[in-house]
């Protein structure tokens, strides 16, 4: 697991490295449990979503927009990627997650440097967040 | 001697910066900068430089790729930038209106001056902060679904009146385009924007969004302050926030759709968050439908704070002083509209930039036509902000476009690390200043020194013709999320 966050003037950006496309995507789970979490343990949940994309990088910005969502509307945590499942153009995954009170520190996932490229043996990307 | 020069821009007037189309093989149209010395040296320190080239390389851009001098970096477009593209075929650009569509300024004025409201600013204060919550993601002041949340969309603040007997006529009267565009169509939006919107009217969110208990510190044009209703010493309310979650998800939902569909149009860009599509194709036409919509639920969020401002001050000054209570205006500073500049049909994208017509506009309510557009320009927390009216030089120089507010200088991290909520508090509270904020850390992360200085940049838009100063504002209270 490799993530990290850099903060500019009035933005956040996500940046990842990973062995694999996989767990590019479950590393963005953690890191925005990281930020989100309120430490508080309650109703365990399980939650499958499926998400069609264009390309990579596109499927990772709606994959953080999903988690935002969940977490402002349902008010859902994400602790874990249980299964994720990539093709050509989308990602089907089941999360398990707990109900809290998330703190709404994130609004949204932009498209401004949004990247997803091979980088040495694994992959690298880079998500700017709205906050 | 040649003309100074910051980042290849050179000055080619007073307040003005300007790099040619020849810069970069991709621009279409110069990029132009209003700004002093001083300014145009820190806003060069970040990319805000760069992102205005980019959007320089929008297809159908009229003119030039324009910024106010308080631009800063945003996602894509730079925040203080202004693009027109000419219809039909020029592009329009989510991303080029910001996430928080019509997130803008309503300024209420008190019949009442600080000195005759005097120790009841602190109750009024708290007044206010017990009745619009505050907070990303917090709703709960009116819940509004299905018909009733569409006719809001279709129709902003005057379905609320019409409805709900929220606000008042002259509220209307007085606000940038009566409160709606046309065009709104509640089926261009979808359900998860929708979800998120629902319970999300009279809310002030979070982040630079607050709401101000002000005096007028200074009357700069005694004509134009009469005009507008404001004398030396009177109690104001400013109240910023926008469309808060509902459009920040139409945003989303619309650079996704038109990311998706680029290739279609030819389009290339130099990022993808400038994803944009023809004016005239369906992708920019359901656009043009959902953010009209959005910008008419931000009319009717800030219609729903001011009630929340009235009933506070009917409670702790009396039923005759809400009544008396009027609006100034309300201006959008984050939209995308269809105007006629020189004969042409064009889609001016303000983000971050204030519309700012001149006198004998038709688009001003006729109690200001002589006067000029009001413009409202927020400092940042516990500084000045102003009220400018607008000039002719905007309608020259700017698609009749001014300023916004101060600009960011220094990330959210840094300002705490220089201070924390409760030493900022103490030190807003020392200068006689109410606060009510529930979060030390969102407190610190809006530490003025976080922002630029808003005096410099009105001075600017004064120098270069787009608006001229009327009155100055110092806060007694502050309410933020």
């Amino acid at each position: 697991m490799a993530y990290r966050w850099i903060e500019h003037t009035a933005e956040l950006e996500l940046e990842i490295e990973a062995a694999t496309e996989e767990a590019v995507f479950a590393d963005a789970v953690q890191a925005f449990a990281e930020l989100v979490d309120d430490d508080g343990r309650a109703e365990p949940v399980t939650f499958e979503l499926r998400l069609d994309g264009h390309d990579r990088a596109d499927l990772l910005a709606q994959w953080l927009d999903e988690l935002v969502y969940q977490a402002e509307i349902e008010a859902l945590v994400p602790d874990e990627t249980k299964r994720i499942e990539l093709s050509d153009d989308g990602v089907s995954a089941t999360l398990r997650c707990h109900r809290a009170q998330p703190r709404h520190v994130i609004k949204g996932a932009t498209y401004h440097r949004l990247s997803f490229e091979p980088a040495g043996e694994g992959y690298r990307a880079t998500v700017v967040l709205d906050v | 001697m040649s003309e100074p020069s910051i980042a290849g821009y050179r000055q080619v007037e007073e307040v003005v910066w300007e790099l040619p189309p020849t810069a970069r093989a991709d621009m279409r149209v110069p990029a132009r900068v209003f700004a002093d010395e001083e300014l145009i040296g820190k806003i060069a320190a970040d990319r805000s430089l760069e992102q205005l080239q980019n959007v320089a390389t929008l297809p159908g851009i009229a003119d030039a790729a324009l910024a106010m001098p308080d631009i800063h970096q945003g996602y894509g477009f730079p925040v203080g930038g202004v693009a027109a593209t000419e219809a039909p075929d020029g592009v329009i650009s989510p991303g080029g209106v910001g996430y928080d569509i019509n997130c803008g300024v309503r300024l209420l004025a008190l019949p009442l001056t600080a000195a005759e409201l005097g120790a009841r600013s602190e109750p009024l204060v708290h007044e206010i902060s017990r009745r619009v919550p505050v907070g990303a993601g917090q709703g709960g002041a009116l819940t509004l679904k299905g018909a009733a949340l569409d006719r809001v969309l279709e129709d902003g603040p005057s379905a609320l009146l019409r409805k709900h007997g929220i606000g008042a006529e002259e509220d209307i009267e007085h606000t940038e385009s009566g409160g709606r565009l046309e065009g709104a169509d509640p089926a261009a939006v979808s359900e998860r924007a929708r979800a998120r919107g629902a319970d999300q009217l009279g809310t002030l969110g979070s982040g630079n969004h607050f709401l101000e208990l002000q005096q007028v510190a200074k009357v700069l044009d005694p004509e134009g302050a009469a005009a507008f209703g404001l004398r030396q010493e009177q109690v104001t309310v400013l109240i910023h926030s926008g469309s808060r979650g509902f459009g920040h998800q139409i945003c989303t939902d619309y650079v996704r759709r038109m990311d998706a569909v680029q290739s279609r149009y030819k389009i290339v860009l130099p990022d993808r968050q400038l994803a944009c599509a023809p004016l005239s194709s369906p992708e920019g036409g359901s656009y043009l439908a959902a953010m009209a919509a959005a910008a008419n639920f931000a009319w009717g969020n800030r219609a729903v704070l001011a009630h929340r401002v009235r009933e506070a001050v009917a409670r702790v000054l009396g039923r005759e002083a809400a009544s008396a209570t009027r609006q100034v205006y309300d201006v959008a500073h984050n939209v995308a509209k269809l105007e006629q500049h020189r004969g042409r049909t064009l889609c001016v994208h303000r983000k971050g930039a204030t519309r700012a017509f001149p006198p004998g506009s038709e688009e001003i309510p006729g109690a200001y036509r002589a006067t000029g557009q009001p413009v409202f320009i927020p400092g940042s927390m516990g500084t000045s902000s102003f009220v400018l009216a607008g000039r002719d030089g905007a309608m020259e120089q700017s698609f009749g476009t001014t300023c916004h507010g101060a600009g960011r200088q220094m990330s959210r991290t840094v300002a705490r690390r220089q201070i924390s909520g409760a030493e900022l508090r103490g030190r807003l509270e020392a200068q006689g200043i109410v606060v009510r904020c529930p979060s030390n850390r969102g407190l610190a992360e809006e530490a003025p020194f976080a922002y630029k200085d808003v005096e410099r940049v009105v001075e600017v838009v004064e120098r270069a013709g787009l608006a001229v100063r009327v009155a100055q504002l110092v806060p007694l209270g502050v309410v933020k999320g």
